[in-house]
């Protein structure tokens, strides 16, 4: 049949310039073959992935909308016309979707003083800041997980920027290891809660910018009450049950989470909003078992490695804020500090996701000490472990003391990485890192006494259960604490690090 | 970048106030030129929203395809077409919604016109385009010169 395809105006510049397309075909799916065929921009605009009509594309024999005849089946007669019509529709957004487009879209925004404008000028000069956008950020409100690592660097950069209110969340107290890479503390600040050091600062770099200052734990308590004070959650967390937590009360609040984490040389970062996309649990279902992954201070960290994570995540969080570029939603993003290498993966969210899916049966926060299947004592240096057959045999550095100064025969194996042995050492210990602790047992003397220690007292305890696993016969004891715990209280000139 | 002279703007303008606190929606007839990044306006085409529940017309649009179809015919003759398409946000600002990311936007060389009306008085007006990938909407100028 000889038909016309009338060719929309908005997409005749992918059709030859031309209006009107005469074709000979039998149905409706075939005229449009014939056209695209010749046209393959003009095709990608009509058909979307597997190749099937984009929804918003309605397709009209004469005045007869296909979907009420036989779609693209639907048969055709000399002389017909077939036109191309987009559907348009649209709207504000409600209240449940201002924060979709821009964090703080809807919101009146605050003026900017003359100082402001001569701080902000580098931002105000670009069209895709400009004064609108300096006003969004002042309007905006941050809240920050953590003044560690990730933390230090976001919470400068995010003031530098003028981000209205910063809630910043930490216990912690600066201590002197903190300093290789937490520049928001300073060498005077050792021994301050991180809290205020951290206040200090980022009033130093930006009065403008109004610091919300909480001393306290995050908890499935809190969290929620907090999230909701804020237009996005930035994670600067080390330990998986802060990270789930984060992410599940980001989820319930509905409120993006920039996300960021580091270990050694190797740092991620993305955003995770459920809803635009995947959010943490949609990548990680569930938590590594405890103890695969070590923390920063089991495993080092390189000090400008979160410098650069956190860099990204204050970027992340500014351009949610502005409302404009291309987030990292979606993706997530790896960094090799080492290699020098950016690697960059595409997340999906999972329809199955238990906080963010279809059927979610996560729908308030939970113990995530126990769902990460730690014990609820969260000092890790301080937990006690427990065999398979009963609680572990434990020692105190003191009375370890004791014991070696009145003669007892004891073999000390310390169970660290040689390169921990480098920087302090017990007298007299036997050096087997925990990962070769089985396959060297028989380096262990099973009819001696046998104190196996670490860092703090978790690896040590590990260990002592893997060698029971292994079917050690001989007794064996974990030194509480580890060689911090021996620095403490038995000799000082051992040296912390 | 659109080109949209003063009196079609008021047109626009006018067809937001009147419609307040409803959504009004319209369509732009003109030209591309400069392979897809400019529009040049000739008329504006109110239309009817027809968004199916009356009660959501408030924040919501829609056009009958059909007004499209007519618009597209009518103007055919002069070598004109729907190049755009404009709506207002009654007490929200002259920025795409999410909503209209998803169901505003068919295709990257069209005009996209928001219009800002608060409490009854047309106060923004901004005119967006939609990037190529189909992602976001991109702010594009709005030229108010004689066409060139």
């Amino acid at each position: 049949m000889a038909v016309t395809v009338f060719i929309p105006t908005a997409l005749r510049q992918f059709a030859g310039n031309q209006a009107e397309v005469s074709v000979e075909a039998g149905t409706v799916g075939e005229a449009l073959d014939k056209v695209t065929g010749e046209h393959a921009e003009l095709r990608r605009h009509l058909y979307g992935e597997q190749n099937a009509l984009r929804n918003f594309v309605n397709v009209y024999v004469n005045d007869d909308d296909i979907r009420h005849a036989q779609r693209l089946e639907t048969p055709l007669k000399d002389g017909d016309t077939i036109s191309i019509i987009p559907a348009i529709a649209g709207g504000a957004a409600t209240e449940a979707e201002v924060g979709t487009t821009s964090t703080v879209a809807a919101v009146e925004l605050p003026t900017l003083s003359n100082d402001e404008i001569a701080r902000y000028s580098r931002h105000l000069i670009m069209p895709e800041v400009g004064v609108e956008g300096q006003r969004k950020l002042k309007a905006a409100r941050v809240l920050m997980i953590g003044t560690g690592g990730l933390g230090a660097p976001t919470g400068m950069y995010l003031a530098a920027a003028g981000v209205g209110t910063l809630g910043v969340v930490d216990f912690d107290v600066v201590d002197a290891s903190n300093l290789q890479r937490q520049i928001v503390h300073g060498t005077k600040d050792v021994g301050r809660p991180k809290i205020e050091s951290a206040r200090d600062r980022l009033n130093d770099i930006n009065p403008h910018v109004k610091i919300e200052a909480y001393e306290t734990r995050l908890t499935s308590e809190n969290a929620l009450g907090l999230f909701r004070e804020y237009d996005m959650v930035v994670d600067g967390t080390d330990n998986f049950p802060t990270r789930y937590l984060v992410n599940d009360a980001c989820v319930l609040t509905g409120k993006p989470n920039v996300y960021g984490s580091i270990f050694r040389f190797e740092g991620q970062a993305s955003v995770f909003w459920a809803a635009r996309g995947a959010c943490y649990r949609c990548l990680y279902p569930e938590p590594p078992p405890p103890g695969l992954v070590p923390s920063c201070a089991e495993g080092g960290v390189l000090g400008v490695l979160p410098g650069i994570i956190g860099a990204i995540q204050a970027n992340e969080a500014i351009k949610l804020i502005l409302g404009g570029g291309e987030p990292l939603i979606n993706r997530l993003l790896l960094f090799d500090a080492w290699k020098l290498r950016f690697r960059e993966l595409k997340l999906r969210k999972d329809p199955a996701c238990p906080v963010c899916g279809e059927n979610p049966t996560v729908k308030e926060l939970i113990d995530y000490e126990q769902f990460c299947g730690l014990k609820p004592e969260p000092d890790a240096a301080q937990a006690t472990a427990e065999t398979e057959g009963g609680r572990m045999e434990e020692i105190t550095a003191a009375e370890l003391k004791q014991r070696i100064d009145r003669g007892d025969d004891l073999q000390l194996i310390d169970v660290r990485e040689p390169n921990e042995y480098d920087i302090a050492r017990i007298p007299n210990t036997k050096l087997i890192p925990l990962g070769q602790v089985t396959e060297r047992m028989g380096e262990i003397d099973e009819e001696r006494e046998t104190v196996v220690h670490c860092k703090g007292g978790v690896r040590s305890a590990r260990a002592i259960e893997a060698l029971t696993r292994s079917g050690f016969k001989g007794k064996l004891i974990n030194l509480k604490g580890g060689i911090i715990a021996w620095s403490n209280d038995v000799d000082p000139s051992v040296p912390k690090y | 970048m659109i080109k949209l002279d003063a009196e079609l703007r008021a047109e626009i303008e006018l067809h937001a106030e009147r419609e307040y606190p409803r959504e009004c929606c319209g369509l732009l007839v003109g030209r591309i030129v400069d392979e897809g990044r400019t529009r040049i306006i000739h008329a504006t085409v109110p239309v009817a929203n027809i968004f199916a529940e009356e009660g959501e017309r408030y924040h919501r649009m829609a056009i009958e395809p059909l007004e499209y179809a007519r618009a597209e015919r009518h103007y055919a003759a002069e070598g004109l077409g729907v190049v755009g398409n404009y709506h207002s946000h009654p007490d929200h600002p002259a920025v795409p919604s999410q909503y209209d990311l998803e169901h505003l936007a068919p295709w990257p060389t069209m005009s996209y016109v928001v219009v800002s009306v608060r409490e009854g008085e047309a106060v923004d007006l901004r005119s967006w385009e939609l990037e190529a990938d189909r992602s976001r909407f991109n702010e594009e100028e709005v030229s108010t010169g004689e066409e060139t």
